[in-house]
């Protein structure tokens, strides 16, 4: 009985505990495969999401690429991108401006090695800089002059910079080739203008030179002559010796004088030639050569160009020569304060034949000691000025019929203007 | 004819020179070395024939002469320069003045000139 009654209970409390177990599991079960949909559910949405946020950055990305390839293509420069782990260093991507450039077309490109791609010799000097530069993990830059496939020249602006992995290996070497031969071009025509010009100067300033010269020497030769000929008037009918040495005196003075009258003569052959002109494009023209001194200096050029002159009557080099000194003595007189910075040109018409052309500056302004000297020849108040300038300007400016004067300006600095006759007058 | 000789040159020995030569030939003669100077001694009712040098600093012969002509006064003028510009003698001549000489000036040409004037 007991064990019946001992069994009884345990019998039950069996059942009892396996039907709690049951529950149990059945519960868990029921909870678990309700976490299982749930977490279905949930993964399903993850998953169309994530495939949503894919196919978008998809998009996205290949936008990106379509905007750089296109923009790669797109632009002037030419570029090409060189594998760096391959032996050969071959070019794996050229745009078309890399071709236009060259003249090389894409067959003969990729693959080739970029230094052979010239025909050159491959120990050439500049290659080898390249080299060596890229072996030591730099960037290259530099100009040089290379030669298209159909054997034309061209300057050009060549980058080439280095490409890295994740882990700073160099994979690739992209370089850029930007054509510069018209810049060239043009500095190489502005330093044949600038030199043309300086040439005229130092013609001009020989001339100048020897015309001083010249006037220097006629002095004490027209004194000799008088002393001399006054010496043969007080010893008249006298002293026949002495007459004759003072004849010698009076042959020699004026042979010195005639050696002096054939060199001003010789000079005088280098005649200038005149053209119409337009004073404006002269000065925008004068301007161009100037501009690098005046960016150098730091400083800035207003132009204030009246459109509407009628035309004159010139010497192109020799005017362009009064111009650009007067800008450059402008320029010479700002240079030494911070607080001058704009130089000023401008034309106007001063009466109905009459042109007005005026150089103002900022700068020093000119000293009253100084303002009547200053056309003088040899005057000058530059360390290393030769005083030539201005004294040839105004020669130039009057041998064209106009006058040249200077005036300080009220707030700061001087005014150098010149006046041009619209119809030329050689009588005057 | 004039007797009164006045030379304006800034040159002092052609001043100098000049005087001694015109002077052998009986004329009174005066010299200054700037225009300033001889405009300050001189009146312009002083009678007499001015010898002037084109190129001076401060007022030129050009500008002398102009401001002669300016005060009415009827001075006989005679430019001497050691430039001889093809349209200088025109200019002169143009201008009021009785003559161009160039430097080194013959002596006997200067003195015909001068003896040439009519006051």
């Amino acid at each position: 009985m007991k064990k019946k009654q001992a069994k009884e209970p345990s019998v039950k409390r069996k059942f009892r505990d396996d039907l709690e177990e049951k529950l149990r599991l059945q519960t868990d079960e029921l909870k678990i495969r309700d976490g299982q949909i749930k977490q279905g559910a949930d993964r399903e949405k993850q998953g169309a999401d994530r495939e949503k946020l894919g196919a978008y950055r998809e998009k996205i990305a290949e936008e990106q690429i379509h905007i750089r390839t296109k923009a790669m293509e797109a632009t002037f420069d030419g570029i090409f991108i060189i594998d760096a782990q391959k032996p050969d260093f071959p070019i794996i991507y050229a745009n078309p401006s890399f071709y236009t450039l060259t003249g090389y077309s894409r067959s003969e490109v990729i693959g080739r090695n970029y230094f052979l791609l010239y025909g050159l010799d491959d120990h050439s000097r500049i290659y080898e800089e390249i080299k060596a530069t890229l072996r030591q993990g730099k960037s290259f830059h530099g100009e040089m002059l290379n030669f298209k496939k159909n054997g034309e020249k061209f300057w050009s602006l060549l980058r080439i910079t280095l490409v890295r992995d994740k882990n700073g290996i160099v994979t690739h070497y992209v370089g850029n080739k930007t054509d510069t031969t018209l810049m060239k071009q043009r500095d190489l025509e502005i330093a044949e203008q600038r030199e043309e010009l300086l040439h005229v100067t130092r013609v001009g300033k020989l001339a100048e030179f020897v015309s001083s010269l010249a006037h220097e020497i006629s002095q004490p030769l027209t004194a000799i002559l008088s002393y001399a000929q006054a010496a043969q008037r007080l010893l008249k009918d006298r002293e026949p010796k002495l007459q004759e040495i003072l004849q010698y005196i009076i042959n020699d003075d004026q042979r010195a004088a005639e050696v002096i009258r054939r060199l001003r003569y010789l000079l005088k052959k280098t005649k200038p030639s005149f053209e119409a002109l337009d004073i404006n494009a002269l000065i925008n023209d004068t301007v161009k050569l100037i501009m690098p001194d005046i960016t150098a200096r730091d400083k800035a050029i207003k132009i204030e160009l009246d459109k509407n002159l009628p035309s004159i009557t010139g010497d192109r080099i020799q005017l362009q020569q009064v111009i650009l000194n007067l800008m450059s003595n402008s320029l010479e007189a700002m240079e030494a304060s911070r607080d001058s910075h704009e130089l000023s040109i401008k034309t106007m018409l001063k009466d109905s034949d009459t042109i007005l052309v005026e150089v103002k500056d900022s700068g020093c302004g000119i000293p009253k000691e100084n303002m009547i000297k200053l056309f003088s020849h040899f005057f000058t108040s530059k360390p290393d000025g030769l005083g030539m300038g201005l004294s040839i300007s105004r020669s130039i400016v009057e041998a064209h019929g106009g006058h040249l004067e200077a005036k300080n300006n009220l707030d700061s600095g001087a005014t150098f203007y010149f006046t041009i006759p619209i119809h030329m007058r050689r009588d005057q | 004819m004039p007797t009164n000789i006045y030379i304006v040159d800034d040159d002092e020995s052609v001043c100098r020179a000049l005087k001694t030569l015109l002077m052998t030939y009986d004329f009174e003669v005066k010299t200054f070395n700037s225009a300033n100077s001889f405009f300050d001694t001189v009146s312009d009712d002083d009678p007499g024939c001015l010898l002037l040098d084109i190129h001076m600093p401060g007022l030129d012969g050009w500008e002398v002469q102009k401001r002669i002509l300016a005060t009415g006064s009827n001075r006989p003028v005679i430019f001497i320069s050691a430039e001889k510009k093809d349209d200088a003698t025109n200019r002169a001549l143009k201008a009021g003045a009785v003559g161009f000489l160039q430097k080194p000036v013959n002596g006997q040409t200067l003195v015909d000139l001068i003896n040439g004037i009519n006051i």
